[in-house]
């Protein structure tokens, strides 16, 4: 059984006085520090807006009263759609999804369990995989095809997905030209322009640059996919002690006004476009000044995220469920698990990167894919909580069984057996000479027995009309 | 509704583990339909026999209920009630049986042997084994092997059920077959251990006629053994 959307926040890192500390130095950020913006275009916006531009310096300062009420424009639910409605998500309030994220440059091939640059066909395999992993609610394109040119990258990227899985896709871009040929991909798919709009099947990423950056071609994009009313997503990055200051704190203001300045840009160009308030904020090793992914400090900065999102009442993307090790072993397992328990708990709206990343974000695992959807599973019944009312407390049936009895022939465990538990589909639970038996296989290659029997047995093609009309309106794409 | 439809009904009801008409079932709706109770009631009204009742009813649903934990759709609560199920439709059954001139399956004694007082691995094996058809007699925990001696001579069952949860009471096991063959009882009756510590090794060692993983597996080796 898969749960979706449920609604999280019991973890709350930071107390309201702490969060209202951030905004208001976010404000004095804004006002006195500002924002360089390198792209023409999106500068000229803000001046049209009637920011303070410094036309030497690119740098954007505001007023606190303009920052709010550009804020304020911005939708505070983003629906994404998936070619199946029933993958369709509303992002806001707490509502907890997930997804893989990106965008690594190699794979740990699953045949061979060597590492090696990712290709086109890797792309087809993990989006058929995700499809059938059912506590991935979103599918985030994961691999840069290194078999293709780099211009047709952005075409491939997006065609390989959504001709393979029928959960929303959402995936960064890398040229202007690549941008425009997705989101006619994608009307094609849905029959209309104005159809797309009204169930966008694709978002895109752009990032800006912490601290407090917006760089040319980012900026230029980013207005593209604001002028085209697609949702959209311009993470900040700061890492802790080296593109931000040491303290978590610190770290928390960059993020904030860095977010904050992608949301305000996307409003300035198209006042109300569906718009995700975004961190990849994490911390470097000062001890070799790595960056780093599966850090504890990395599910507290997203966590404080999610309620710094809450409080602007904007949808939040938050990163998470990443592992800095190069295999897939126990450290796999754990800092995935507690990084995305935290934000999870917190109530980030969409998890990106919950799913398949390893080695500071170079490579994906196959199995690490089936792993990370069993720890996502887990996760999930821990946001649901705890359901206390007359029937779940079962005082008529403690009364019934009395001192010394059982519960396991009751009605009422029968009743809720199946809601009450999550039953994992991937961790062992046999004993022991049932699991010598059946091969005294451990998880990982249980996970890879499921990448198998999943790429076998899961199908999804677009219908072939839709496909034909695709291959021969949009060059490029390698069929 | 025709015999077919009564004895389809009765199996269907076996297979969502409905007792009576205030089961809730598994599907929704279920509340207030005839349940495996008042469907054999009405089976027997209608003069369809016993031995139909119980082979395309009740055995063919438990049959299907097998299939499905094996398939892991069905939990232990979920066989727990079907056989509950069946062991109510075999408890309105039995004086129609003797009648018709069926005899019961077999009986068998379970208990869990002295100083344990882990018995809900012991009443499963007994709410399996009534809903397979059998007679059980269930002595309950904490039972020394002087009284299971003594209801072996009264009852002469088919099947002695001993078990035990404790590596510390598994000895007991042992040491209650050895009274029985003290007694001269033990070519009289087939026993049968389990239990969470218990192996195969550790019966063969005691002398037992066989060993059960599962409240299922004990089920089928009765039947294996009954041959």
């Amino acid at each position: 059984m898969s749960q979706k959307g449920l609604e999280g926040g019991s973890y709350k890192p930071l107390s309201q006085e702490s969060i209202d500390k951030i905004h208001q130095a976010s404000l004095r950020v804004f006002e006195e520090v500002g924002f360089q913006v390198n792209s023409e275009s999106a500068l000229s916006f803000f001046v049209q807006a009637g920011a303070w531009v410094d036309s030497e310096t690119h740098v954007v300062r505001m007023p606190p009263q303009m920052v709010m009420d550009f804020l304020s424009r911005a939708p505070s639910e983003v629906k994404l759609c998936g070619q199946d409605e029933e993958h369709d998500i509303l992002l806001g309030g707490a509502r907890v999804f997930t997804g893989t994220g990106g965008t690594a440059l190699n794979i740990i091939d699953v045949e061979t369990d060597l590492t090696r640059r990712a290709t086109l066909d890797d792309l087809k395999q993990i989006a058929r995989l995700v499809d059938g992993l059912e506590n991935i609610h979103v599918f985030m394109l994961p691999t840069y095809p290194s078999d293709i040119s780099a211009e047709d990258v952005d075409v491939n990227r997006f065609f390989a997905a959504l001709d393979n899985t029928t959960k929303h896709v959402m995936g960064g871009v890398y040229t202007l030209n690549g941008i425009r040929q997705a989101i006619r991909m994608a009307e094609i798919i849905c029959g209309s322009p104005q159809e797309l709009r009204r169930r966008p099947l694709i978002s895109m990423i752009t990032c800006s640059i912490s601290p407090l950056k917006i760089d040319r071609i980012y900026g230029d994009m980013l207005v593209q996919i604001a002028k085209a009313g697609l949702p959209i997503v311009c993470p900040a990055e700061p890492l802790s002690g080296a593109t931000a200051p040491v303290t978590l704190a610190g770290t928390l203001l960059i993020q904030n006004v860095d977010s904050l300045a992608g949301v305000l840009l996307t409003q300035v160009v198209n006042s109300g476009t569906p718009v995700i308030y975004a961190s990849v904020a994490s911390n470097t090793d000062l001890r070799d000044l790595k960056y780093v992914t599966g850090s504890i400090e990395m599910g507290l900065l997203n966590a404080a995220g999610a309620q710094m999102a809450q409080f602007y009442r904007l949808p939040f993307y938050a990163t998470a469920g990443m592992s800095d090790s190069k295999v897939v072993d126990a450290q796999c397992g754990y800092e995935s698990a507690l990084t995305s328990l935290l934000c999870a708990l917190a109530g980030a709206n969409f998890i990106h990167d919950a799913a398949g990343m390893m080695e500071f974000a170079l490579s994906v695992s196959y199995e690490k894919f089936v792993i990370d959807n069993e720890i996502l599973g887990m996760v999930m019944r821990a946001v649901e909580g705890i359901k206390v009312d007359e029937d779940t407390l079962a005082f008529d049936v403690i009364k019934e069984v009395g001192p010394g009895g059982h519960f396991v022939s009751s009605d009422h465990t029968r009743k809720y057996m199946r809601s009450e538990h999550y039953y994992p589909s991937l961790s062992d639970r046999l004993d022991r000479e049932e699991w010598e038996a059946q091969g005294g296989k451990d998880a990982c290659r249980r996970a890879t027995e499921r990448v198998s029997q999943l790429l076998s047995e899961h199908q999804f093609g677009l219908p072939s009309s839709v496909r034909k009309r695709i291959l021969s309106e949009i060059p490029g794409i390698i069929d | 509704m025709t015999n077919e439809e009564n004895i389809q009904l009765l199996k269907e009801n076996i297979i969502q583990g409905r007792r009576d008409e205030n089961d809730e079932g598994l599907e929704e709706g279920m509340l207030g339909q005839p349940g495996a109770k008042e469907l054999t009631e009405a089976a027997i009204q209608a003069g369809i026999t016993p031995g139909t009742i119980i082979l395309e009813g009740l055995t063919a649903g438990m049959n299907v209920v097998g299939e499905k934990y094996e398939a892991k759709e069905y939990f232990i609560p979920d066989m727990l009630a079907s056989a509950e199920a069946t062991g109510l439709a075999m408890e309105i059954l039995e004086p129609h049986l003797a009648k018709a001139g069926v005899s019961s399956k077999g009986k068998v004694v379970v208990a869990t042997v002295k100083g344990d007082l882990h018995d809900i691995g012991k009443n499963i094996v007994s709410l399996l084994l009534k809903g397979a058809g059998y007679e059980v007699i269930d002595l309950g925990n904490d039972i020394p092997p002087e009284r299971i001696v003594e209801v072996v001579r009264q009852e002469n069952p088919d099947f002695l059920g001993l078990s035990a949860l404790l590596t510390t009471t598994m000895k007991m096991m042992g040491e209650t077959i050895n009274s029985l063959r003290e007694a001269g009882l033990r070519d009289r009756v087939k026993v049968l251990v389990g239990g969470a510590a218990v192996s195969q090794d550790f019966a063969d060692e005691i002398g037992a006629d066989g060993y059960g993983t599962d409240g299922f597996h004990a089920v089928r080796l009765v039947e294996e053994l009954r041959e």
